[in-house]
């Protein structure tokens, strides 16, 4: 760690997020602005120094001979862990491995694999793998008028309520790989930020043609079907279990192949209004 | 000297955790790590296996708890499952070889109506605590839309000169 801090560093952070004490520094003042822009939602500026993860990023560029290029380098604690030519590349990584650490470690809380919105004090949340098309039925449903909560993580407590965590959307057009960020005003929405009761869970995967008839789940077919996109189910099984089963008990879970994602969204707000009001 | 019965089975109770949903039962196994839904048939047979009661017991308790007809084929069935998940002290051989029935099978044996009362156990591996949520081991297409299940991947840029493919550190 000593190697580490000999380093030079221009402006740093000590944060506390979820319950974890998380500490950040940058080698460039310059970009310390867009560093914090890639903590978790909710982050809280601590004076402690005294941290359980500290992050340094050395910004590299121009080297000290022309044509010669330094690498931006992320350190973990003492090592580092990701080194690339490319800043934002970098801060991906940063942003990445941050999010995923806290998913894992959070205190009284547990992250699921899952874009989330608010209708009507009501939160809707829909668990997927990357690529399933989750972000482009949150997205669908903000245009629809649902309040955003989240696209890649349900944060849900004891009660089985899901929590903000607004972070901008990752969106991929239609068949491609690379995610564009969108902030949530870009798509005309607001973001959530009280906790609201889940009341209904869909497993959809996007499917070119197919029309949305989804079945329902019984409360053990879902919660285990949850169980498939929790984060630290292995690491906390006993707070894990004991949300879902709070979520299962109080919603209507869902499971079927969308095609467009307006179909779907339309039929989730129908449902939402015509059966849990 | 008592010998134990080998067709009273036994319900593992050490290292396992239990939610009891409104007509399921969810057991989650510390040490594999799989998590198990027990459907009302299921659960009601896992119940009365404490080592005592027979197969014949089993059925008529199990016939009173859904107010359903059982008979010990049934039972038979919910043990396979039961013991193939790892929910029985030790997996109990049927006594005279015969091949158990399939699900398939006692619904055709006992009738539509009685499809309540057929024990069904699903059951999914955990996922690991993976450090990563979206990424993959190969060059990022739509095609491999589970690639959180491939292994050794850390990372997918979505910016970069590895942008759609994934950066294996």
């Amino acid at each position: 760690m000593d190697k580490v801090d000999r380093l030079g560093w221009a402006a740093g952070v000590s944060f506390n997020a979820y319950g974890l004490r998380i500490g950040v520094r940058v080698s460039d003042s310059s970009v310390f602005d867009r560093v914090c822009g890639f903590l978790p939602p909710g982050w809280k500026a601590v004076g402690s120094p005294v941290v359980d993860r500290l992050y340094s990023i050395r910004v590299g560029g121009e080297g000290p001979r022309p044509g010669m290029r330094r690498f931006n380098i992320l350190y973990l604690d003492g090592g580092w862990i990701f080194r690339s030519l490319d800043l934002d590349e970098a801060l991906e990584y940063f942003e990445t491995n941050l999010h995923n650490w806290v998913a894992l470690y959070a205190h009284r809380r547990v992250f699921v694999h899952a874009g989330v919105v608010g209708w009507r004090g009501k939160a809707v949340v829909i668990p997927g793998h990357s690529l399933c098309g989750k972000t482009t039925l949150v997205a669908e449903l903000v245009r629809a008028g649902a309040t955003y909560y989240s696209d890649e993580f349900a944060v849900l407590d004891a009660q089985g309520r899901a929590h903000p965590f607004p972070r901008p959307l990752g969106v991929r057009e239609q068949g491609e790989v690379i995610q564009t960020r969108c902030s949530i005003e870009e798509l005309g929405g607001v973001a959530g930020a009280k906790p609201l009761p889940v009341r209904m869970v869909v497993f959809s995967q996007y499917k070119q043609g197919a029309s949305w008839r989804p079945r329902q789940l019984s409360e053990g077919q879902g919660v285990l079907a949850l169980l498939n996109h929790a984060r630290a189910v292995r690491l906390r099984p006993e707070n894990t279990l004991a949300a879902m089963r709070q979520v299962a008990r109080r919603s209507t879970m869902l499971r079927g192949a969308r095609g467009e994602a307006r179909e779907a969204a339309q039929f989730i707000l129908d449902y939402l209004d015509n059966t849990l009001s | 000297m008592i010998m134990e019965d080998q067709t009273a089975p036994k319900a593992r109770k050490e290292g396992i955790l239990i939610q009891e949903l409104s007509d399921e039962v969810l057991v989650y196994d510390l040490e594999s790590h799989k998590a198990h839904c027990l459907n009302k048939a299921a659960a009601a047979i896992w119940e009365h296996c404490d080592g005592t009661n027979s197969i014949r017991d089993i059925a008529l308790a199990m016939g009173s708890d859904l107010n359903a007809q059982a008979d010990e084929a049934v039972v038979w069935h919910a043990l396979d499952q039961l013991g193939k998940a790892s929910l029985l002290e030790q997996r109990i051989p049927q006594p005279d070889g015969k091949p158990r029935l399939s699900r398939r099978e006692l619904m055709r044996k006992a009738g539509i109506a009685a499809m309540i009362a057929i024990p069904v156990v699903t059951s999914i591996l955990a996922p690991k605590a993976l450090a990563s949520a979206t990424s993959c081991g190969s060059p990022c297409t739509p095609a491999s839309a589970e690639c959180v299940a491939i292994p050794n991947c850390t990372f997918c840029p979505s910016t970069g000169p590895n942008a759609g493919r994934c950066a294996m550190f």
